[in-house]
């Protein structure tokens, strides 16, 4: 594997950072009748989505190889269950901007037992387990939070519960938010493996959860938002597939070929 | 609701889910996804570079999971009044239809990424195999994801059946459950099956022959085309039939009967095939068995 083009503490910052002022900005905005900046949540979740593909990286470089897949679905578990709690506490003390925070905090807490529980009970014994957990536990609330407040205008639990829980819209937030911290390094599993590729790939995988929530948030929010959303996904999402295909190309040198036998000497 | 429509829903229901079942497996045939998937991932290490399609977008059920709550998605945005408001078909079909994008992006960046990892092991990144599978992959996840969205929308509708849970998480848990019923049943097919038909049955496998399947086919190099051709003879329409009965027997039950009778009716069900799936068990062991004698170790 080759080495770190971009450190864990580097990643965390921006995903944190990038995905708390997103859903910030977006949920202000909205409650001060700006539905239109509903996109910038979804731009922190794709910073979001970053960080749990980092991590869901470094922790399954240990050899976690079919764990890939469960480990993604983790992340959106914890995520679901701290981003829920966070936003209700919120609502309980009528504070409601203190929801995202208190559901990251939340959700490193739980990270970090399920890390502890995984490294010191059933001794997996990876070094670098509880910080990841913690990571993708993060990431999980962050993508869930940033999406749902992207599609539903509002960082008020029970807007939330109302726009897009009651309407069954969590399903495709949650399944693509696991899909995006998981697929980019499942995707790209192999001994070749470069931090670059993995990380452009996470970009674009946040991106699609981005664009489909923006179609959603069409019939709950409000259309011209929507759109608006979706064509800056879209955008994000051309940006980085094409960065991610050249990146293969670097990577596959002179494999990368229109067709062909097998190679030379492989018959 | 009068018994006859229900009775016509629940058979409706059925038959979207067993075309569902067959398109699904197919469609992870042809990616090599789940099962056989370990397969290919290893050939190319143990010396068996290949031109089989590497499709790993997770487990098969939550891929499918994936398809069907997108496509659900986006068919419920567009039956909201402000939107669209045109027949359910059309907008199930435009919901489908964003989802086997999907599929198709996915499946495009795992096959060109997991195969660029393997670079050292002299594995390709074949354009070719690419643009002949996506489409494939693309149209098989289309179908399956348009019946499972559609069935689920017979489940949820008001007037229909009225299921209290929301439109996309039903499709959700559908498709989570096509994707494990083809992991569990067609994918058995081509991952055991169609990969080690020419070894003895139940001899094992050795890990040298590891990879050895993703070489050569009926005629020249293999290509999951001819993985899609074998399977659609047994192992999709397996599983098209096994999705088809769990949606069928379970709404049947349900619908024909109520309260505890319901649950009686079911368990029946589970004890019936139980005891059937234990007599094939034991009739192919007889009949193909016994393995043969252990003749000592073998000198390498």
């Amino acid at each position: 594997m080759s080495a770190s083009t971009e450190t864990a503490n580097q990643i965390d910052t921006k995903g944190i950072v990038v995905g708390l002022v997103g859903i910030y900005i977006a949920g202000i905005a909205a409650s001060a009748e700006i539905p239109y900046l509903a996109f910038l949540a979804g731009i922190g979740a794709v910073f979001a989505t970053k960080m749990g593909a980092d991590a869901v990286r470094r922790v399954c470089s240990y050899g976690i190889g079919t764990g890939v897949p469960s480990i993604g679905m983790l992340a959106l578990g914890m995520g679901i269950i701290s981003a829920m709690f966070g936003l209700a506490l919120g609502k309980m003390y009528n504070a409601v901007f203190i929801g995202p925070i208190v559901g990251l905090v939340i959700a490193l807490a739980i990270g970090f037992v399920v890390g502890t529980l995984a490294n010191k009970i059933i001794k997996l014994n990876i070094p670098v387990m509880e910080r990841c957990l913690m990571e993708i536990a993060g990431a999980g609330v962050l993508v869930l939070t940033g999406l749902s407040v992207m599609i539903a205008g509002s960082m008020d639990f029970v807007v939330i519960t109302e726009k897009v829980i009651a309407t069954g819209y969590i399903a495709p937030v949650f399944i693509l938010g696991a899909l995006g911290i998981l697929h980019p390094f499942n995707a790209s599993l192999g001994p070749d493996e470069t931090q670059d590729r993995t990380l452009i790939h996470a970009y674009s995988c946040g991106a699609i959860g981005m664009t489909i929530a923006g179609v959603c948030s069409i019939a709950v929010l409000d259309p011209i938002a929507g759109i608006i959303s979706i064509v800056i996904g879209l955008a994000i999402w051309y940006v980085t597939f094409m960065g991610f295909v050249r990146l293969v190309k670097r990577d596959a040198g002179a494999g990368y070929v229109g067709t062909g036998l097998l190679p030379p000497g492989a018959m | 609701m009068e018994p006859a429509m229900g009775m016509g829903l629940v058979a409706l229901m059925g038959a979207a889910a067993t075309v569902a079942g067959c398109s699904e497996d197919l469609e992870s045939d042809i990616g090599s996804q789940s099962n056989p998937n370990s397969q290919v991932q290893l050939a190319a290490q143990v010396g068996y570079p290949h031109r089989i399609f590497n499709k790993a977008i997770s487990g098969e059920p939550p891929s499918n999971a994936m398809y069907c709550a997108v496509g659900a998605g986006v068919a419920m945005v567009l039956m909201s009044e402000s939107v669209m408001s045109a027949s359910p078909l059309i907008e199930i079909a435009i919901g489908a239809f964003v989802a086997a994008l999907l599929n198709g992006v996915f499946s495009t960046t795992s096959y060109m990424g997991r195969n660029a990892s393997q670079t050292r092991f002299n594995q390709y990144v074949y354009l070719d195999v690419l643009r002949n599978q996506v489409l494939s992959l693309m149209g098989h996840a289309y179908i399956a994801t348009f019946c499972i969205v559609l069935l689920s929308y017979v489940l949820w509708e008001q007037t229909l059946i009225g299921h209290p849970f929301p439109f996309p998480v039903i499709a959700l848990i559908w498709g989570l459950c096509v994707g494990a019923i083809g992991s569990s049943t067609g994918d058995v097919h081509y991952g055991a099956e169609r990969e080690f038909q020419d070894f003895k049955f139940g001899s094992g496998l050795n890990a040298a022959d590891s990879g050895n399947i993703t070489r050569f086919a009926e005629a020249g190099i293999r290509s999951s085309m001819d993985n899609a051709w074998f399977c659609s003879k047994f192992g999709g329409p397996a599983t098209g039939i096994a999705f088809g009965m769990v949606v069928f027997l379970d709404n049947w039950r349900s619908t024909a009967f109520g309260g505890w009778t319901a649950v009686v009716v079911g368990l029946v069900i589970v004890l019936a095939l139980v005891i059937y799936n234990r007599k094939i068990e034991t009739y192919a062991r007889k009949k193909y068995g016994p393995y043969p004698e252990y003749a000592g170790e073998i000198a390498a």
